[in-house]
């Protein structure tokens, strides 16, 4: 198949065609210049879709990383089953096939009334329209002790990278029979299934490498996402090594000591010899700061534009924002991102919006070959997004079955990563 | 890596024909076929997730008529289908179809 690029696109079509055809930008003017600060999955795909739906658009994307890490196959890194290489994407093809122009820079702050984003190195980007995509921070204070010192001694591993490799080299280095801790964080976090789905698949490492090794997670929540399938799982792949400890039952997580690797809940104290502490979370950092976030820490905005509800002209996609039934996952992300560059694309040319179609897949792995899937509809109504239809798969399904769905997850994981990066 | 073609292709047709105006019969496959993506390669790579290039517009139409019709054998496909109108599944059976020539 040829190749195909934006240059090529555009003679095809007549790029005096689109103009003529785009009564905001009167031949001559200059592009429409849309700036998108963040380079994981949303902000990426805003990006692409945005470079790819029209020449008349000057799209610029701000992200500090050289590369992008993926938090979702991460788990199977801390399995040992992937390496951390096979799940970093570049910015490359979003500059050579879409023409986006990558800054590797940190955006500092924003002015939506000059409507400039200044970065780290003191410069500033005008733009015309601004999307943020800020994935989320941690909630300061919320577990006591746990501050940056003590990551690196009891690593999150919520956003991959260093952080990953660090739980890795953890858990490879404990001896047989330790006891792995795995702090669960309260709702709403990012990507619900995550944390019982890094209990299992670190289970399957134990029971191949250490196998008197046991798990315990101590959740923030009394019962959590796919409870019925996860629960399944442990019995019948790992029976007698996780254990998990709901809220009602510890009181809840209140701190830490990096010095013991202890982690303490209101009626006892746990030593680990690996924990895993995920924190409370909120909206990244510069949502914060430019008064994008509501009293809840996250971004309320509009579900067909996700226009932000508080500053005109800025538009939010991603874990950052208030989702309604949406969870925190990539794929939301993705989705998001997609309605948000064609509704962006469709107001600056002038022209009508499609209605959107947003969706959330998720394959979760309980072994290495034992994978349940959930897909859910959602639509905008009164002003949130709800859930439609939601399909999930059932405990009773035939090991076939699930095998399937383990080896389609990595087909799933070529392809959306091609959908986002390129 | 191949660019995903059809896409950078498509989403021009929609501006076109969009402005247009959307009543005039506007070809709303593309946008639709950027849910594809989030799985199915349009460039017709990958492993793993059934190929959706090359099957022809009337193959394609009638799989996702009939994934929503029943939740088995796939209800990642099911739940797709079932929030799609059947001129929603025309036009984007009409636009995948068109990538793989």
């Amino acid at each position: 198949m040829k190749s195909w690029t934006r240059r090529e696109f555009g003679c095809l079509t007549g790029a005096g065609l689109l103009t003529a055809l785009s009564p905001r930008k009167a031949l001559g003017q200059a592009k429409a210049r849309v700036v998108v600060i963040g380079g994981g999955i949303g902000g990426a795909t805003v990006a692409k879709y945005l470079a790819a739906s029209a020449t008349t658009i000057d799209v610029t994307l701000v992200e500090p990383r050289q590369v992008y890490t993926t938090c979702f196959f991460s788990n199977l890194h801390l399995a040992g089953l992937r390496p951390l290489e096979q799940l970093t994407h570049g910015y490359e093809a979003l500059t050579r096939q879409y023409g986006i122009t990558v800054v590797h820079g940190s955006a500092e702050a924003i002015d939506p009334a000059a409507k400039t984003v200044t970065l780290n190195n003191g410069s500033t980007l005008g733009y015309d329209r601004l999307v943020v995509a800020p994935g989320i921070a941690f909630r300061d204070g919320s577990l006591e002790g746990y501050d940056e010192a003590a990551m690196e001694i009891m690593p999150h591993a919520w956003n991959a990278g260093q952080q990953t490799r660090l739980l890795r080299q953890q858990l490879e280095s404990m001896e047989d029979g330790g006891l792995f801790v795995l702090v669960a964080p309260p709702n709403p976090f990012r990507c619900p299934p995550a944390p019982y789905e890094r209990a299992s698949l670190i289970a399957s490492y134990f029971q191949r490498r250490k196998p008197k090794a046991k798990i315990l997670i101590l959740d923030a929540k009394d019962s959590f996402n796919a409870q019925d399938l996860f629960q399944d799982a442990w019995n019948r792949h790992y029976p007698g090594m996780i254990e998990w400890l709901p809220a009602q039952f510890t009181g809840g997580v209140t701190a830490v000591d990096p010095k013991t690797r202890s982690v303490i809940t209101v009626g006892a104290t746990f030593k680990a010899a690996v924990a895993n502490v995920v924190p409370a979370q909120m909206a990244g950092r510069l949502a914060q700061q430019a008064g994008l976030t509501d009293q809840s820490g996250w971004c309320p905005v509009d579900p067909v534009t996700f226009e932000s509800a508080l500053q005109p002209g800025i538009h939010l996609v991603g874990d950052a924002i208030i989702g309604g039934d949406m969870p925190k996952s990539a794929f939301c992300a993705n989705s998001q991102a997609k309605a948000c560059a064609f509704a962006i694309a469709a107001d600056l040319a002038g022209s009508a919006q499609f209605p959107a179609h947003l969706f959330n897949t998720c394959y979760t792995y309980l072994a290495p070959d034992d994978a349940f899937s959930n897909a859910i509809s959602f639509k905008p109504v009164d002003g949130k997004l709800k859930s439609v239809l939601s399909f999930i798969s059932k405990v009773e399904e035939s090991a076939e079955v699930r095998r399937k769905a383990a080896r389609a997850a990595e087909g799933w994981y070529d392809a959306f990563t091609h959908d986002v990066f390129g | 890596m191949r660019p995903v073609v059809g896409f950078a292709i498509a989403t021009g047709f929609v501006l076109l024909v969009s402005q247009s105006g959307a009543a005039a019969g506007a070809d709303q496959g593309a946008q639709l076929a950027a849910t594809c993506a989030s799985c199915h390669r349009l460039d017709g790579g990958g492993t793993g997730i059934p190929s959706i290039i090359g099957l022809g517009e009337e193959r394609l139409n009638s799989a996702l008529l009939a994934y929503r019709a029943i939740e088995r054998p796939n209800h990642i496909m099911h739940a797709i289908a079932l929030s799609l109108s059947d001129e929603e599944i025309a036009s984007v059976a009409r636009y995948v179809a068109a990538q793989g020539k």
